[in-house]
């Protein structure tokens, strides 16, 4: 019955079609993917410093209240060696870090609850999209009252920032998974603990993604906002509050300083964590052109 | 007969919310290691009436059974999961079975080769042909190792070239592997070339109207004579059901 040199003729044909359809399998210098994405920051702020730095040579404002590029430079140094810069930096940083871990598992249980119950997402979805848009900021004044000048009010307000973003995050990511994903899943026995951990969660995972990178940055203001409010007490002291201290003694370079050195860690996070994650991410998946 | 039948459908009938009669009455029987075709007009309720086969949808009345217990199944798109090479995707389907690490590489690579595929374990769907796509899509499928493989015009999609080829890989891999084949299709010489057994549904109303039992010798040419002569015969059938829903 079987021709064994037909079936052989049909094999090779076979290879040869795939080899002229399946796409390119060379995947890109990795290195040189990663410097073409900093250089051109890089220059944009090279470009902003000398602008900056021009005008005041050649327009000679004065110093105490347009300071130059060189004087918070300085400024820079001096809280630096104060100890005061390294202080701030590490506190906002735990800071940011641990309530950024306590709000990806609040965020995601959250979101794992609504996405399975269809009636809790119709009662809360509304809700948590709400507080999405309220500025989270606007709690400072309560949870200062809950808590009084404890870590546990900054906690609280990186909290009600980040948890939405993530939750959301999670159903938008889960509810657009494509029904013939969660149709094969399903047809290969999964149950449903096995559906989302092998096929669900996967397949949300850009969605799942984008909302941590928007909790993390509002989760990184709202801690920057509650810092510049609430400091004494028994709260450690952070870039926040170093921001207001130097505000008080009206020293100008080192609120620029502060301001500039808050806004470099939030590029270096987006660049260094974010966006390698989520572009290897689509990368995989065929969603982006490498370029 | 003593042999088992691999699948009976008595009476099967399903109706849609807002009353609708997609399939009335729907009887047969598929033996072990058969190969059905079942052709009909798009929406006579072929893929309803795998569905119900399948499992994913119920019948509203009359009874299915499937010995061997739940089919896989094959759809249109190869939905493979984007985030999992060739390799990982079939390994999913042997994991969800419940096979150890060790095993399901090796027999992951064993249903890929298969399926002539073993250049392209290590790539990602999105960097596979269509029919690359959907060979591996018949790989995972086979891993299940159910005995009743359902397929709703799994190469529907695919260019002529491509659906040639993959015939000829189904006919063959259907030969190695004895498993019992349902074939959804539109396609009258496809049914042809791949069925023992040609069923054709009415265009409206959700009947069998007419079976043909297909002897030519295997493996088949899509081109060769005999075959054609029975294509030509379903597609008259086919066109006279289509005439019948214009009189209407
Ligand atoms: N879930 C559903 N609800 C209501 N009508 C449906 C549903 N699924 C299919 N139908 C209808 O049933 C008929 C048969 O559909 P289907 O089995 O998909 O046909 P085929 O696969 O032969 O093209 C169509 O008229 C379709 O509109
Ligand atoms: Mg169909």
């Amino acid at each position: 019955m079987s021709n064994p040199a037909a079936e052989s003729d049909t094999r090779s044909l076979e290879h040869r079609l795939d080899a002229l359809q399946a796409g390119p399998a060379a995947a890109k210098p990795r290195r040189l993917n990663w410097l073409s994405s900093v250089w051109p920051p890089v220059v944009a702020i090279a470009v902003l410093l000398l602008i900056w730095q021009s005008y005041c040579w050649i327009a000679q404002p004065r110093p105490d209240l347009y300071p130059s590029v060189i004087d918070v430079w300085s400024a820079i140094v001096a809280n630096w060696q104060s100890g005061r810069l390294p202080m701030a930096l590490g506190t906002s940083l735990s800071r940011g870090a641990l309530g950024f871990v306590y709000a990806i598992i609040l965020g995601t249980l959250v979101g794992f609850l609504l996405v399975e119950v269809p009636l809790l997402r119709r009662a809360f979805g509304p809700i948590i999209s709400g507080l999405q848009v309220l500025p989270s900021v606007a709690w400072v004044p309560a949870a200062i009252l809950w808590f009084g000048l404890s870590d546990a009010t900054v906690y609280f307000v990186i909290l009600m920032g980040a948890v939405p973003s993530i939750a959301n995050g999670l159903i938008d990511g889960i509810r657009q998974v494509p029904a013939h994903i969660r149709r094969v899943g399903l047809v290969l026995g999964a149950g449903p603990v096995a559906l989302h951990r092998f096929v669900l969660f996967p397949a949300a995972l850009p969605g799942y993604l984008a909302g941590l990178r928007q909790g993390w940055a509002f989760a990184w203001r709202s801690l920057m906002a509650a810092e510049i409010i609430a400091t004494g007490g028994k709260l450690g002291f952070g870039l926040g509050s170093l921001l207001q201290q130097n505000r008080e003694l009206a020293d100008l370079p080192g609120v620029l300083a502060t301001v500039l050195t808050i806004l470099l860690l939030g590029i270096l996070i987006e660049v260094g964590v974010f966006t390698p994650i989520q572009r290897r991410v689509l990368q995989r998946r065929g969603l982006t052109e490498a370029r | 007969m003593a042999a088992q039948a691999a699948i009976t459908l008595s009476h099967v009938t399903k109706e849609f919310t807002g009353g609708v009669r997609v399939l009335d009455d729907i009887n047969f029987t598929v033996s072990p290691g058969e190969f059905i075709c079942i052709v009909g007009v798009s929406g006579c309720g072929k893929s309803t009436l795998l569905n119900i086969i399948a499992g994913l949808e119920s019948a509203s009345s009359g009874s299915v059974e499937v010995p061997s217990g739940r089919a896989s199944v094959m759809f249109q798109d190869p939905s493979l999961m984007p985030w999992l090479t060739a390799r990982q995707n079939v390994e999913l389907a042997l994991r969800l079975r419940g096979i150890g690490r060790e095993e399901r590489k090796a027999e992951a690579l064993r249903l890929l080769d298969l399926v002539n595929l073993r250049d392209a374990t290590e790539k990602l769907p999105h960097q596979l042909s269509g029919g690359m796509k959907q060979r591996v899509a018949l790989a995972r499928a086979l891993a299940q190792d159910r005995a009743v493989l359902l397929m709703d015009e799994p190469f529907a999609a695919l260019d002529a070239v491509t659906r040639d080829l993959l015939h000829d890989e189904l006919e063959r891999v259907w030969r190695e592997t004895g498993r019992t084949i349902i074939f959804v299709t539109h396609n009258v010489r496809e049914a042809a070339r791949l069925g023992d057994r040609v069923v054709l549904m009415t265009a409206r109303g959700g009947h069998i109207a007419h079976e043909w039992s297909v002897t030519v010798e295997r493996p088949r040419q899509i081109e060769e004579p005999s075959v054609s002569t029975i294509a030509g015969s379903i597609s008259g059938a086919l066109r006279a059901e289509l005439a019948k829903v214009h009189n209407v």
